[in-house]
């Protein structure tokens, strides 16, 4: 059998069930987009028409729009406080060395093994036995807990990638430690902050376990108000809005790749 | 000593997270060893009844599903998201890599609802998959997908594919591949270099991903519960049922701290082995 | 930082927003969703609104799900009026969760059966049962069910769908075969255990009941009538059966949540709850038996299976198992149920 010949079979054999893992990996998110536009209420494929009106539900539906006001206080609120505790925390870690640092650390990261329903469970019973309740504090509070992990790991990465030379020049030309941090470390730490405050935002828009724990009806967040509809009606009208968030996340990614180069802060780019 | 310029301003804050977690996990931890008044909310006083309830057939039963839907999933999910990882990375064409990357992660993104319940379209009775067999002749009854432990592997391994394929990815990326072209120029085929050389090195990456595919699995709860609708019970499902759905808090408790030990039991045990492995790595 | 001020701009603008969402006054009802709240809506909220000028904000979810929020939330309720099952209304009265009722305040209650009045805290709105019903089109020519003991039969085998978030029925259903009752429900275990083979899944919810049975995952259930109904009239071939030993009733309660901020309002919303024609529309949207003596329903729902409107159907068709004993046993059953039948 020549080389190329061999090359070829071989590029089919790898490429081949790479492609169908490919399409498994995709089809969940087709059979979404298709049986949103079904004119029916009962499931069929391929669907029997085209409509739109289970996304006209979707965006009437009180209980959705209330849920996703929700989402966007939680998130506005958690994932900014998440920034300023995970980079607090961030630079914490990577400048000072004190008592207890370990277990601070190990504490924090915690939440990354927690099952989300502990977690979730944990806050429930904290803020009923504080009194609390099931109101945004105690939400915010679990939301802020869960995506601080993840925005201390991606501010720490930048504060590493930091030249220290440049706070020292600007601390040798007279700046307060203070203005040092304000006008030399954070600009610098600007990329990794907003990656940071973007994960954390997008972790707390789409969390469900934790926040069904959580989350009184008044204060759900819209992937709690979807699982009750689920339980509570038959129809697609899941199917629009799942699609809506699938579009949505498509796009988003296409804009960070081509503008942030996604590879590369995922750091998957083959050296 | 040196100065800490930030110091208190930057250690307040995160010593009020860190004591508002573990606030949490002592509650959780505080009301596993109470008493439970069946219908009431209340609690009474010290026991270790509720942890000797975890002895009965069931709950064990329960556990061990957990433990085989977690450790199927890690593998599965192992096996598929390899070549994708490898393609990711050692695709020639750039756009066949940015390609598959889409593919692969922006799932992460949309939520575990919207993946859950794209699965309950494609696994139903009525749904993707049975709809294709029956119309291609290749059935006559509708498959019984849903409330299987098969469908919730099926899904559960599409969930973590993404995660697994980063991990693995950014291993693959690192290799070196003046390695391989070592070996190739030694004279071994592709198929070799691959399992002699490339395997090896990123196997610290092999592991610790199946680890942590693994302990995320374990804390599954939407997909066991909309997929397994009852019949496939994970520990998530349980803490649920007996917590929200039947107040028996101290239970809940109780299990949850089982899931946590036996997540963070699971982690702590492969530390010491992926360590040795990346340093074997290291050396190589 | 630029960045910063910017976002906290932006929160504070949206706070100011959504402000005037939440200052709105409304009565908050919590209810179940899908068709429970449609119909609640249709016959009762409409009838408020037009009535008060208050709109009517619904919130949902399944029954003991709301009963644990109401606990863990109660000095701050998130709603007003609370629909729930009649035994665990008794729940919600045992932990001090409902308002006393001031009968004075609602003058449609006089015309109510007897069997209405749940409690001095919460009043039966309708009535239901939950029985044996099976897909005509998926089971065998000729299939009937004319007995709670043809659950156990073959041809049910692996078509079964139960409930998981109450068992009471089955295990109701099941003592009563035995020769027992409510109370000494243990002598039916073992025809409990005999019935697991038949079973294919549980449903969480009255939504999921209504999937199961929509797609045929399970096309034998004991099912709510109102559900059934629902589907029927969406074209789906169900046929209800009420076997010879009855079927288990089901009356759902209303009851006022304490220290709601709207008690008028609260009060009037269930007087037009209980109102004889608003009854007859309720009971006409659901298919199910009114509380209000006085309420006309149409005569082709009277005759439907399910639906009780005399003393002799409610004699001999309806298994009723009183309130407080009902409550008692729900945890028991519960525990026992998931333990034993769910694995």
């Amino acid at each position: 059998m020549s080389a190329r010949l061999a090359r070829g079979l071989r590029a089919s054999l790898f490429w081949g069930p790479v492609a169908l893992i490919l399409v498994y990996m995709t089809i969940p998110a087709f059979v979404v987009l298709m049986t949103s536009i079904s004119p029916s209420e009962l499931l069929e494929f391929p669907p029997s028409g085209f409509s739109f009106r289970w996304y006209e539900r979707a965006f009437s539906y009180p209980d959705f729009q209330n849920a996703f006001v929700n989402g966007l206080i939680v998130t506005a609120f958690a994932s900014s406080l998440s920034l300023l505790i995970g980079s607090a925390f961030a630079y914490l870690v990577d400048r000072y060395v004190f008592a207890g640092r370990a277990a601070l650390e190990a504490v924090l990261a915690s939440p990354l093994i927690i099952p989300h329903f502990t977690t979730g469970f944990g806050f429930l019973l904290l803020g009923a036995d504080l009194g609390l309740g099931q109101s945004y504090a105690v939400v915010i509070a679990t939301h802020v807990v869960l995506t601080l992990p993840f925005v201390s790991r991606t501010v720490y990465v930048s504060l590493r990638n930091l030249d220290p030379a440049l706070e020292r020049a600007a601390t040798n030309l007279g700046a307060s430690p203070f203005e040092v941090l304000r006008r030399v470390t954070l600009p610098l730490l600007r990329p990794g902050m907003v990656g940071g405050w973007l994960l954390a935002a997008i972790l707390s828009l789409t969390e469900f376990t934790a926040s069904l724990y959580v989350t009184a009806q008044r204060t759900q967040t819209l992937p709690v108000a979807m699982y009750t509809y689920v339980r509570e009606y038959t129809d697609p009208t899941i199917a629009a809005i799942s699609a809506l968030l699938i579009i949505f996340t498509t796009a988003l990614m296409l804009l960070a790749n081509r503008y942030l180069g996604l590879r590369r802060i995922l750091a998957i780019d083959a050296h | 000593m040196r100065p800490r310029p930030f110091f208190l301003c930057f250690f307040l804050p995160s010593l009020a997270a860190a004591l508002l977690l573990v606030a949490a996990l002592g509650e959780i931890a505080q009301y596993a060893f109470r008493v439970f008044t069946p219908g009431s909310l209340e609690v009474g006083g010290f026991t270790l009844d509720n942890f000797a309830r975890l002895a009965r057939p069931i709950y064990l039963s329960v556990l061990g599903d957990t433990l085989l839907i977690s450790l199927a999933t890690s593998l599965f999910t192992l096996l598929l998201s390899y070549p994708v990882a490898y393609a990711m990375v050692r695709a020639k064409s750039d756009f066949l890599r940015s390609l598959i990357m889409l593919l692969a992660v922006t799932p992460l993104f949309t939520g575990e609802i919207v993946r859950t319940y794209a699965w309950i379209l494609v696994l139903g009775s009525n749904g993707f998959v049975n709809t294709v067999l029956k119309s291609a002749g290749l059935i006559g009854a509708p498959l019984g997908l849903l409330y299987t432990r098969f469908g919730v592997i099926v899904a559960l391994v599409q969930f973590s594919m993404p995660v697994m394929i980063i991990i693995l990815a950014t291993t693959l990326a690192h290799v070196d591949r003046n390695c391989e072209r070592a070996a190739a120029n030694l004279g071994a085929g592709p198929a070799q270099v691959f399992r002699h050389v490339t395997l090896p090195l990123t196997l610290p990456g092999v592991v610790s991903g199946t680890v942590v595919i693994f302990a995320w699995t374990m804390s599954a709860f939407s997909t066991p519960q909309l997929i397994g609708g009852g019949k496939v019970l994970m520990i998530s499902n349980l803490v649920y049922l007996q917590g929200l759905s039947s107040f028996n808090f101290p239970f809940a408790a109780v299990l949850s701290l089982l899931a946590l030990a036996v997540a963070m039991g699971s982690l702590g045990s492969i530390r010491p082995f992926v360590s040795r492995l990346e340093l074997k790595a290291a050396i190589n | 930082m630029a960045l910063r001020s910017a976002a906290v701009l932006a929160i504070g603008a949206m706070l100011l927003a959504t402000a005037p969402l939440r200052a709105q006054d409304k009565l908050v009802v919590d209810i179940w969703g899908g068709n429970f709240r449609d119909g609640a809506n249709e016959a009762i909220a409409k009838e408020f609104t037009k009535r008060t000028g208050m709109p009517v904000e619904f919130i949902t979810g399944g029954t003991i799900d709301r009963l644990t929020k109401a606990k863990i939330n109660r000095d701050h309720p998130e709603s007003d009026v609370t629909v729930t099952t009649s035994h665990v209304g008794a729940l919600y009265v045992s932990e001090g969760l409902f308002e006393k009722l001031d009968m004075a305040k609602l003058p449609n209650a006089k015309d109510l059966f007897p069997v209405a009045i749940r409690s001095p805290y919460h009043i039966g709105l309708y009535s239901y049962v939950y029985t044996p019903a099976f897909r005509t089109d998926l089971m065998p020519a000729g299939y009937d069910i004319k007995s709670w003991k043809d659950l156990w039969s073959p041809e049910v085998k692996g078509k079964l769908g139960l409930p998981d978030f109450d068992p009471s029925h089955i295990i109701i259903a099941a003592a009563l075969l035995a020769g027992g009752n409510a109370e000494n429900w243990k002598v039916g275990i073992p025809l409990l255990e005999e019935l697991k083979p038949s079973i294919k899944a549980f449903y969480q919810s009255d939504a999921t009941s209504q999937d199961l049975m929509k797609s045929g995952e399970t096309p034998v259930q004991v099912l709510l009538s109102i559900n059934a109904f629902h589907q029927m009239q969406q074209g789906i071939p169900i046929k209800i059966a009420i076997p010879k030993e009855g079927a288990v009733v089901g009356i759902d309660a209303i009851g006022i949540v304490h220290g709601t901020k709207h008690l008028e309002a609260a009060y009037q919303y269930l007087n037009i709850a209980l109102d004889p024609e608003i009854q007859a529309k309720l009971c006409g949207i659901y298919r199910c038996g009114a509380m209000n003596e006085k309420a006309k329903l149409d005569p082709e729902l009277a005759k439907l299976p399910g639906v009780f409107t005399t003393p002799e159907q409610w004699k001999t068709q309806a298994i009723a198992v009183d309130d407080v004993t009902r409550a008692k046993l729900l945890p028991v059953w519960k525990d026992w149920f998931t333990e034993n039948m769910m694995q």
